[in-house]
């Protein structure tokens, strides 16, 4: 039996167990594990492949260098999520199925997403993960849920649509359907800018790209807390693969969409961290937080297409950080569940497992961060300031980025302090929180043994304490800002959203007027059509042929036609 | 003659012979007829499955006799007959369990059965015809046919219906009759035949034949619904769920759409026809119809309403798919004639389902019936899922073969097309999806009635469960032998043999 296609087809055989009535009270006991086959698959099978002609368009599935750590890092996420979950969400909740349900369905999208090798399976993959995750946003079913899942599910439509678009004109190019085909086919294509715009656009929406992240402050902080560990520690990182997968990087000649992608990854990095800062809630800035740092992963993107020959460097800086930012993030947003459980009076070492992956997403020396922030500045150690007039600014930009990022840990940890109300929390819950802790420790350094191209960065003591400093300037500025007591102003989650929907409505109600004028046409087009058939039914009336023919039914009627018939050879 | 000219003639005939034999029978004779209805629909699926496999093997069915003087009649089941009876037989048998359900306990069902198999006997006419002369003759008999059961209701608006319906399709079928009279006094008697049997035509009668052309398909297009003909289409969903469900996935638009498939591939033959410069008006046709079908769907509050117009939007896929030129947009189209069917079928049965069992008509009384009817509510969302093109549906197939094919015919506009579409597709779907199982009940269903044990009677919940199987099968394992995509590929391939 091959392994690699029962990962993803184990939850789904859980997800079709539902149907059963009598089991559906003990299968989220089942759930968790069902993302740990993959796991396994990701860290033990020295190769995976599958293939499969008989389905979809012809399915091939496996594991490539760039792909294992993806697996590897999402399956532990779902794995550390599944238990926690188990722990989380109220036993007795009727909704509870369903949202186990979604839950596998989005575990099965998010593993065929990643083993896909052709593009057929990799856009199910991507449907079935999105649209699945809807049932995880809006699980508590309040107004604010609700709300959010509208948004997500709009513009998860939107991105779906800019991806078939983007790869069906890709495979046209292509000279078979295969991921692997495609950065080729965007290179020798006709109109390679209108396929990349399209696919930007389209994984930019689940990646959080700026303008197209609207629907990820919403979500996050309403979805249940494993939810949005997984969502925002894999799901999102999707998009990610997503680009790595079908652009042409490494390739010659898109200097332009790489400035491009690296302005918007400086102002996502940028703005996202400013915006995250004046969140009132603590899930709402660890949103801001995941699209600040995914600024910074479309800056190393963007670098890949401006200076080609960087990009096996880039690749595995981008890896690292991928990595080091899912692991991270998913252990914090598990840790947003266990301070409010807890309370203020939870013993120190608590504390310390929350601290940690956040001093790891700062940059800490010897935490995963500062590998994966060195990694990147190796990455972007190169002479191109002929291609963009800034590009000597990207290390001091970078540290800034530290700075924000820091600044942005503080103000969450600020809130969380703020915000609890003490219940007793699940050994469940401690123990997926604990294991997704241990595994942002220390996952990362697995990652050489896995890849291959993944080397560590050159570090030296000087060049970590020298990395410190916005660490320390972040904590300065705190100090002061608590000192002066300076009030955050507060920006709503989704930001840009609530202007962008009230234009929308105005221009709705626009379209309405508009489209109220087409029955009105069509109305009018048909009773003129009407007053012609009344006529000639009038016609038809009077010599009551028409009665004769129907009210008679069944027999006379087939007699009558068979003389038509005859009657129609004659004149032939 | 051979047996397997028998066997083509016993195509027809095994409805025909059931349409009669029903027709004869006294009303309350139930048992009797539920036997024969299903008998009947039974081995007429087991035969177009042998000979589906013969011909797969290569096997010849055709027969063939001179009516008057010049003028044949002839059936044949080639490749692309069986993609249609494929579908028909397979879906008369669904759709008269059904029915059998759906029409228990009501008035004139030996009327309503006799005329439903006299409707699946014309549908496999069409799909045997040989010449155009044949195409006819069923293409007609099906009007007729379908005509007693717009109106079986009997009710003021089923009447208002059944008179549009035939005001359009007659006025359609008189410029098809035109059509093909000119034909055969210009040409002859022309056999549908592989490549198209007009490529030969004097060069001074190219004008004419466009003419002709415009004739035939315009003919053709009123049953297709393609916009502006399409107005009968949402006014005959009065019909009984059943009816709708025939009409709308095999028996009228697909009659249409396989008459256009007829005419472009094997009369005039798709080079012929790109260089009368025929094919380009056509895509630009379906395009249009496409996205105002889906626009108005967009609009409606009735959910039979709302699946009426989709289907408006939908049968233009095939259409689209078979003006592209090139083998991979036919494909496209070819199969989406059966990957319709299957998805169409199944939302009338749910929304039929509904009716029945809580009194639901209108899309805002949909919430929180994914709860009380959950199997019936999966299958619906399957379904709907495949109408929106998203994968693994039979939906998403269709949509990628006609992206690709758009692409090979250099019409790259049309992509836009497809994604607006299901962008447009999704606006009307999902919404019933998230009231099915995201809402809450909002009051008590307006008319609930207990049927058979389970979420509703299993004559009606049986045939739904099984074409929303078969639309998420038909995607998944698109690259199985025998499957509709592997069977429209044979037809293409046979079609460029030399």
């Amino acid at each position: 039996m091959n392994p690699v296609w029962l990962c993803p087809t184990l939850p789904l055989l859980l997800a079709a167990l539902y149907l059963w009535p009598r089991l559906r009270p003990w299968l989220h006991w089942l759930t968790p594990w069902a993302a740990l086959p993959a796991l396994l698959l990701a860290l033990l099978a020295p190769q995976a492949e599958w293939h499969a002609p008989w389905l979809l368009l012809g399915a091939s599935w496996g594991l490539t260098e760039l792909t294992r750590p993806f697996l590897a890092f999402t399956a532990l996420i779902w794995f550390c999520a599944g238990l926690y979950a188990l722990g989380y969400l109220p036993r007795h909740d009727q909704r509870l199925q369903r949202f186990y349900l979604a839950w596998l369905l989005t575990l099965a999208g998010n593993l065929i997403l990643i083993l896909a090798r052709d593009v057929a399976s990799f856009y199910s993959g991507f449907a079935l993960m999105t649209f699945a995750a809807y049932g995880l946003i809006v699980h508590s079913g309040s107004a604010e849920a609700l709300r959010a899942g509208r948004v997500y599910l709009g513009m998860a439509v939107l991105g779906e649509g800019l991806l078939l678009g983007g790869l069906l004109l890709a495979c046209g190019e292509a000279a078979e359907p295969q991921l692997a085909a495609l950065p080729g086919a965007i290179t020798g294509a006709q109109r390679p800018g209108l396929i990349l715009a399209l696919l930007i656009g389209g994984f930019g929406i689940k990646a959080g790209l700026p303008l197209l992240h609207l629907w990820l402050p919403l979500a996050h902080p309403v979805a249940p807390t494993p939810a949005s560990a997984v969502l925002s520690g894999s799901m999102i990182k999707a998009g990610l693969l997503g680009w790595l997968q079908c652009l042409p990087l490494g390739e010659p000649g898109f200097t332009g969409w790489g400035g491009l992608m690296l302005a918007a990854g400086l102002f996502g990095a940028f703005g996202a961290a400013l915006v995250g800062m004046a969140q009132e809630r603590p899930k709402a800035v660890l949103a801001y937080s995941s699209i600040s740092q995914m600024g910074l992963m479309t800056i190393l993107l963007g670098a890949a297409l401006l200076v080609p020959g960087q990009w096996p460097t880039l690749a595995a800086a981008i890896v690292l950080y991928t990595v080091h930012h899912g692991l991270a993030k998913g252990a914090l947003f598990l840790g947003v569940g266990v301070a409010e459980r807890l309370g203020r009076r939870q013993p120190h070492a608590v504390w310390m497992g929350v601290l940690w992956p956040a001093l790891a997403l700062a940059g800490l020396p010897f935490t995963s961060g500062a590998v994966a922030k060195a990694a990147m500045k190796t990455g972007l150690h190169v002479e191109a300031a002929h291609l963009a007039p800034w590009w000597e600014m990207l290390p001091l930009l970078l540290s800034f980025g530290a700075l924000a990022t820091t600044l942005l840990m503080l103000r969450f940890f600020w809130l969380l302090r703020r915000d609890f109300a003490e219940q007793p929390a699940s050994s469940w819950l401690l123990g997926g929180w604990v294991l997704a802790v241990l595994a942002s420790a220390g996952g990362i350094w697995w990652l050489p043994l896995m890849a291959q191209s993944v080397r560590w960065p050159d570090m030296d003591i000087a060049a970590a304490v020298a990395s410190l400093w916005p660490i320390f300037l972040a904590l300065g500025l705190a100090a002061v800002a608590r000192l002066l007591r300076l009030r955050m102003p507060s920006i709503p989650a989704g930001d840009v959203l609530l202007p962008l929907q009230s234009a929308g409505r105005a221009l709705a109600a626009g379209a309405r007027r508009l489209a109220a004028g087409l029955p009105g046409l069509e109305r009018r087009s048909a009773r003129s059509l009407l007053r012609l058939q009344e006529g000639l039914f009038r016609l038809a009336a009077r010599t009551r042929l028409w009665e004769a023919l129907w009210l008679r039914e069944g027999a006379l009627a087939c007699g009558v036609l068979l003389l038509l018939l005859i009657l129609a050879l004659r004149l032939g | 003659m051979s047996v397997n000219t028998w066997l083509v003639l016993l195509l027809p005939s095994i409805s025909l012979c059931a349409a009669l034999a029903i027709f004869a029978m006294p009303e309350h004779w139930h048992g009797l007829r539920r036997t024969l209805n299903l008998a009947a629909a039974l081995a007429k699926l087991a035969l177009v499955g042998w000979i589906g496999w013969q011909v797969a093997l290569g096997e010849v069915f055709e027969v063939r006799f001179a009516l008057a003087a010049g003028v044949h009649f002839i059936l044949r089941a080639d490749s692309l007959a069986l993609l249609f009876l494929g579908l028909s037989s397979l879906l008369w048998l669904l759709t008269t369990v059904y029915a059998i359900g759906y029409l228990e306990d009501s008035p004139n069902r030996s009327r309503f059965f006799g005329f439903f198999s006299l409707c699946v006997c014309s549908t496999t006419g069409i799909a045997l015809a040989g010449n155009l002369f044949s195409f006819l003759l069923f293409y007609e008999l099906l009007t007729l046919a379908t005509y007693p059961l717009v109106v079986h209701r009997g009710t003021r608006r089923a009447l208002r219906a059944g008179r549009s319906y035939l005001l359009y399709t007659l006025g359609g079928g008189a410029l098809l009759l035109l059509g093909t009279a000119w034909l055969q006094v210009l040409l002859g008697d022309l056999p549908f035949s592989r490549g198209g049997s007009l490529a030969a035509a004097p060069a001074s009668l190219r004008p004419t034949l466009t003419v002709i052309f415009a004739l035939l398909v315009g003919g053709l297009a009123v049953k297709t619904a393609l916009v502006p003909l399409h107005g009968w289409l949402p006014q005959a969903m009065v019909a009984p769920a059943p009816v709708s469900a025939l009409l709308h996935a095999v028996a009228v638009v697909k009659a249409g759409a396989f008459g256009i498939v007829r005419v472009v591939y094997d009369l005039y033959g798709i080079d012929f026809a790109d260089s009368l410069e025929l094919l380009a008006p056509l895509t630009w046709l379906a395009a249009a119809t496409i996205l105002y079908g889906s626009l108005r769907a967009l609009m409606q509050t009735d959910l039979k309403r709302r699946l009426a117009y989709s289907t408006v939007s939908q049968v233009s896929y095939i259409v689209l798919g078979v003006s592209l030129f090139g083998p991979i947009g036919t494909v496209g189209g070819l199969v989406h004639l059966i990957h319709q069917g299957l998805m169409k079928v199944t939302l009338f049965f749910c929304a039929g389902n509904y009716a029945e069992t809580l009194g639901l008509h209108r899309v805002d009384e949909l919430d929180g019936a994914g709860r009380r009817m959950p199997l019936t509510s999966l299958a619906f969302s399957i379904a709907a899922l495949g109408m929106i093109g998203l994968p693994p549906t039979a939906g998403f197939i269709s949509k990628w073969y006609l992206g690709l094919g758009a692409l090979e015919a250099g019409a790259d506009w049309v992509v836009g097309v497809l994604v607006l579409s299901g962008l447009l597709n999704t606006g009307y779907f999902l919404p019933l999806i998230y009231r099915l199982w995201f809402l809450p009940q909002a009051g008590p269903w307006p008319d609930e009635r207990r049927l058979g044990r389970g979420e509703t009677s299993a004559w009606l919940l049986l045939p739904a469960l099984c074409t929303g199987a078969a639309t998420l099968g038909a995607g998944l394992l698109a690259g199985m032998p025998y499957s509709p995509l592997d069977w429209a590929q044979l037809v293409i391939q046979r079609e460029q043999a030399p």
